[in-house]
């Protein structure tokens, strides 16, 4: 029985042939710590880093690639933020469609005195702008915000969520950890601050990636501190990017396999991918054909989403589904809270969760057919 | 000799050198200016005018003023531009 991989939005698989090839070069035949020396391995490995920073400011339409910092995952990227920004006595407004590595911080820095306000999306899993500017206190000093849900692939109108906050003063973190790649982001257009990502999911490089973007890095601190082969006389951490937040060595292989990804959706075009999502998401549900023993979570089909897809099955708990679609039609989904337990609670399925589908560009419409088709079996106890 | 190879310009000479804090900008005042279609080598960083990062970046001396402002609309942060010609 062949494996169809439907979990696109914890990892994507598979990557870009470049991406292993670049890896294992970076292996092979680069070595070298960048930064650290003036030789030749050195220089290349840095190189390879630089390039990978400028690719992805090219992606987001950062001017400086300084500004894009190498983190090894977007949970890493939003603890920098959250713990190198907010101070006992802050307020933070965040959403309830928030993962856990937005979630668990927070309820860490609640403990240690700062005051945190939910905004609760709708059942839909949108979360309403309106809402936010409704919510938003005197004393807010930041909004964190998820771009697009997790659960239920929805999209946040994140750009009028950031002109909200901009006109507040209140600075912006955006989760794009299932966004970037997936949908296009201009961050010369996108009022953010702070822009959160995973390397190894829509951005198609390997695990162990991911990065922060840092439109101003004067009063953020840094979470790690050690060496950055910069001002090595020094004792005290370097204040400029990238140095600020890179402490001890990067992981290069990994960072030269994110550039491959990163070059293959420059060629391919984020907005093409997006549109592509789109499409597949469409034949999965034309395919369900609207069955009332399927019910399909995330809002009406005319709301963005990215290539995510939450759904149940009448009768059966999402845990036997994933079970059944993966020992009877070896196809890959993941079931559960999807470590977002509070996004399940706002559209009505916690504690048992959802199946959770995830495409991405190498998926094909088939493949959507054939998920649908499966799940229409177990619907029937067939 | 010379009279026949009438393509070989002269090399020109990097006698200037900027040095950086860090080598993320040394590294992208290469890519930058090479970009722009200087010619700019990066070596290690003489001690002697920067006890910073590891590498520098010489130049052709008399373009100094075109490449401060590339590196300035380029965020690239440096040390330093030095006149600094090999020994």
């Amino acid at each position: 029985m062949s494996v169809l991989y439907l979990d696109n939005a914890a990892t994507s698989w598979p990557k870009p042939p470049s991406v292993p090839r670049a890896m294992s070069g970076a292996v092979r035949h680069g070595g070298g710590n960048p930064g650290r020396s003036g030789h030749t391995k050195s220089i290349q490995a840095g190189r390879t880093v630089l390039g990978a920073r400028e690719l992805l400011a090219e992606l987001f339409h950062v001017h400086d690639p300084s500004h894009i910092v190498f983190t090894k995952n977007a949970t890493e990227a939003l603890n920098i933020v959250l713990f190198g920004l907010l101070r006992p006595g802050d307020r933070v407004l965040t959403t309830s469609m928030e993962h856990n590595s937005v979630l668990r911080p927070l309820a860490a820095l609640t403990g240690a005195g700062v005051v945190v306000d939910f905004v609760e999306a709708g059942t839909d899993g949108l979360v309403s702008p309106d809402e936010v500017a409704a919510r938003l206190g005197a004393g807010t000093r930041l909004a964190v915000v998820t771009h697009a849900s997790n659960v239920t692939g929805t999209v946040n109108d994140i750009t009028a969520i950031g002109a909200i906050c901009r006109a507040r003063g209140v600075r912006l973190l955006v989760d794009a950890a299932q966004s970037a790649g997936c949908i296009p982001i201009d961050l010369e257009l996108l009022p953010a601050d702070y822009l959160a990502f995973s390397g190894h999911k829509g951005l198609l490089g390997p695990q162990g990636t991911g990065g922060l973007f840092v439109r101003q890095e004067a009063d953020l601190a840094p979470l790690t501190r050690g060496g950055t082969g910069s001002l090595s006389d020094r004792e005290d951490q370097p204040e400029f990017l990238p140095d600020r937040f890179e402490s001890g060595t990067l992981n290069v292989p990994g960072i030269a396999g994110l550039a491959a990804g990163a070059s293959y959706l420059l060629k391919r075009g984020v907005e093409s991918v997006a549109a592509y999502d789109r499409r597949l998401r469409s034949a999965f549900l034309a395919a369900l054909a609207g069955d009332p023993r399927v019910k399909v979570f995330g809002g009406a089909e005319s709301i963005p989403h990215t290539g995510v897809v939450s759904i149940r099955i009448d009768g059966i708990s999402p845990s036997t589904a994933g079970e059944a679609l993966e020992k009877r039609f070896g196809i890959l989904t993941r079931i559960g809270l999807h470590c977002a337990p509070r996004a399940h609670r706002t559209i009505g399925t916690f504690p048992d969760g959802t199946v959770r589908l995830g495409w991405g560009p190498f998926t094909r419409e088939r493949d959507m057919v054939k998920a649908a088709r499966a799940i229409l079996a177990l619907a029937g106890g067939k | 000799m010379s009279l026949f190879r009438r393509d070989a310009a002269p090399k020109e000479k990097l006698e200037g050198v900027v040095t950086f804090f860090g080598s993320h900008h040394a590294l992208r005042a290469e890519s930058v200016l090479k970009k722009a279609g200087h010619a700019v080598r990066l070596v290690p960083g003489p001690r002697e005018i920067s006890p910073n990062c590891g590498v520098a970046l010489r130049f052709v001396q008399e373009r100094k003023g075109e490449i401060a402002d590339l590196l300035k609309q380029s965020s690239v942060q440096y040390e330093g531009i030095h006149h600094y010609p090999e020994k």
